[in-house]
């Protein structure tokens, strides 16, 4: 029965992501085209919508989506979420972030067709960007009302990957709230490297916030990884070990 | 005074505990930036880390960027601490 439905997933599921961001990208262009100065904030506000549609599918090819909320911060934060599926990309929309700045890794930036996007949206190379640099643009997307969004494991092919402490430093050096979610299940719809989407109960959680001040001292980030890390994974551990 | 392979131990431990290495990845031919994955930032930490470990001053003075593996930075620990001692 699995297997039918792993076909039906890929099949049209999967078909109808890919014709939802390919055509819902054509048809809304010329309208953010005239967004003019605004622009990014509203490539970043459709690209929400998109997200919501992609959670959307993945819940149809799901067994469940289960979806533990907290309250926000008041202003802008650093998310970091644990990272295995490229699922997990779409599923921060679950909790409402409607205006987030992404810092990935640069082959993101070199698809055709999600590249305009990408640099529409002003999300960051963190490959081709320099520290300085990387901080500076953050900043300057704060001061614009964003939040950060960060896959510190930088890679989906470990799903147990240390947590490097990047976004943890330019939550300290920004004096930002960190907003760790944890996701499950998707790395077993869709696991990186493979095409089947597979049926998964997918959970996502975010914890309580974190404050960069009670991380002090010159390893204060790093040790504020250490703890957002545990987090997440005990609760993926979990979460795979019970009920996928 | 300390003794190399007790600057060996030490560091490995370090790096383990705060870096999340195993022990088949702390070879001395293993390269900090391509086979650790160590980006700049945790170049500071690490540096940050083993100056807590030994007590030393690792950032004064020293090039630390001629350290590309982890026998160099071995050797770097072990000259510093005989400075340190004499």
């Amino acid at each position: 029965m699995d297997c039918l439905r792993t076909g039906f997933n890929t099949v049209v599921i999967g078909g109808a992501a890919i014709g939802w961001l390919v055509i819902s990208t054509i048809l809304a262009a010329p309208f953010l085209w005239l967004t003019f100065s605004n622009r990014d904030r509203a490539v970043r506000k459709f690209v929400y919508i998109q997200s919501r549609g992609i959670v959307f599918l993945a819940r149809l090819a799901s067994k469940g989506l289960h979806v533990e909320k907290q309250t926000r911060p008041a202003g802008s934060c650093v998310i970091v979420a644990n990272h295995a599926s490229a699922i997990d990309l779409y599923t921060i929309s679950a909790f409402g972030f409607d205006n987030i700045v992404y810092i990935t890794k640069g082959w993101v930036f070199k698809l055709p067709f999600f590249r305009y996007v990408m640099n529409g949206a002003g999300y960051i190379d963190a490959e081709t960007t320099t520290p300085e640099e990387i901080l500076a643009r953050c900043k300057n997307a704060v001061e614009k009302g964003c939040d950060i969004v960060f896959f510190p494991q930088g890679s989906r092919k470990d799903p147990q990957a240390r947590f490097k402490s990047g976004a943890f430093y330019l939550a300290k050096e920004l004096n930002l709230p960190v907003v760790p979610v944890g996701i499950a299940g998707t790395q077993k719809m869709l696991p990186a490297g493979k095409i089947m989407i597979e049926p998964a109960r997918l959970v996502l959680k975010m914890f309580p916030v974190m404050s960069p001040k009670d991380y002090v001292g010159e390893l204060g980030h790093l040790h504020m990884a250490q703890a957002a890390k545990k987090q997440i994974m005990d609760f993926f551990n979990e979460e795979t070990k019970e009920r996928l | 005074m300390i003794t190399r392979e007790e600057i060996i131990k030490q560091t490995n431990e370090a790096l383990k505990k705060e870096f999340e290495f195993k022990d088949e990845q702390l070879v001395p031919t293993a390269q900090l930036k391509d086979d650790l994955c160590l980006d700049s930032l945790d170049a500071v930490d690490m540096v940050v880390v083993l100056e807590q470990k030994f007590g030393v001053t690792l950032r004064q003075g020293y090039d630390l960027r001629t350290i590309v593996t982890l026998n160099d930075l071995y050797d770097f620990i072990e000259k510093l601490a005989k400075t340190h001692h004499q």
